[in-house]
């Protein structure tokens, strides 16, 4: 599973959809580090429309990104939906099977799209973005000093 | 409708989805296994009209391959947001194409256009979910056939137009099953039951 996959290519024309896409992207993949919000995110009222549940979800993907799909394989996912009580209703969609992590993802979703946005954005949104942004630089990183370039001068094929 | 504008209608379900939708399911195939007695169904609660039987009912059976024809009455923005994000199930408007029905009293009087199956695929066939008002209380009916043993009075306040329409669409094996809901009750009504609506058929 590639967590790691840049994701501006995939922007919505709607900047109000690009921007919800961004942070629940965010909170996807956040994992355990939401655990260290959890007062805050429950310090309002809300109820479970749906309580946080595990499934199977197929993955598919296409060879070199353009040919036609195939079935990659399956992934498990917990979902969850919640309800603040001012009608704002939070989703999370999150790979695994952490509900604690689909639960918070699902109210932070909620906040976000109230009247505390901003809020919201810079308490929790950018912390965790840059944090994932570095983790994935320190990987790359990493991972760029095991390459190894092959070339290949005459294939003999023409 | 896309989900920005329903997910206010939203509501919780069943408490616990796996075990609350395998105990209704339950309930409905003792329904059917014994036809006119009343099976408890208390797992959901009410939505709008819909009262927690047959509520409950379309919650264990419905998904995304069963197409669902609503009742005006239960038509609303509530309804339909509540069955598509719990359920999944295509809402559809022709008759023909729908394999469960949602119904109240005043629908009873035409099931000319459900699909009662085909002689080759049977089980093909519309399923009906009749909300009544109550189970009990109508004129006194005997019911027989596999489930019952000799004869059940059953008393369902149903109008005589009805038993009419279901015998219309009876063609062993083809027929319409049904399921009447009310409160926190189900009786079930399969096909195979026979009922007899006056005295000279009883012998």
């Amino acid at each position: 599973m590639n967590r790691d996959r840049p994701h501006s290519d995939m922007q919505h024309s709607d900047p109000h959809i690009a921007t919800r896409q961004r942070w629940m992207g965010v909170l996807a993949r956040a994992g355990g580090q939401l655990a260290a919000y959890e007062s805050a995110l429950k310090e309002a009222d809300y109820r479970l429309i749906r309580a946080p549940e595990i499934g199977m979800t197929l993955v598919r993907g296409r060879m070199g990104g353009t040919g036609s799909p195939f079935n990659l394989g399956e992934m498990s996912v917990t979902r969850c939906v919640v309800r603040l009580a001012d009608g704002r209703t939070g989703y999370s969609y999150v790979a695994g099977r952490d509900k604690q992590h689909a639960e918070l993802a699902a109210l932070a979703d909620a906040h976000l799209q109230g009247a505390e946005q901003p809020h919201w954005l810079s308490r929790l949104i950018e912390p965790l973005a840059a944090a994932q942004q570095a983790q994935q630089g320190a990987k790359a990183a990493e991972t760029a000093t095991t390459q190894v370039e092959f070339f290949t001068l005459v294939r003999g094929e023409d | 409708m896309n989900a920005a504008n329903s997910s206010q209608w939203l509501q919780p379900a069943f408490n616990d989805p796996v075990l609350d939708a395998q105990t209704s399911f339950r309930s409905a195939l003792k329904a059917l296994a014994e036809p006119g007695l009343a099976q408890p169904l208390n797992r959901a609660l009410a939505l709008e009209s819909l009262h927690p039987a047959t509520y409950a009912l379309c919650l264990a059976f419905l998904d995304g391959d069963t197409p669902l024809w609503l009742a005006p009455r239960f038509d609303t923005p509530a309804i339909r947001a509540n069955l598509a994000f719990h359920c999944g199930c295509p809402i559809v408007a022709e008759r023909e194409l729908a394999l469960f029905a949602l119904l109240d009293e005043s629908e009873l009087a035409d099931l000319s256009a459900f699909d009662n199956g085909s002689e080759r695929y049977p089980d093909q066939s519309c399923t009906l979910l009749i909300q009544l008002d109550a189970l009990s209380n109508g004129a006194p009916l005997r019911w027989r056939g596999p489930g019952i043993k000799d004869v059940r009075c059953v008393e369902l306040p149903l109008p005589a137009a009805f038993w009419q329409q279901r015998q219309a669409r009876s063609a062993f094996p083809r027929g319409l099953d049904a399921f009447f809901a009310a409160g926190d009750q189900v009786i079930g009504l399969p096909r195979s039951t026979r009922v007899l609506l006056n005295a000279e058929e009883a012998a």
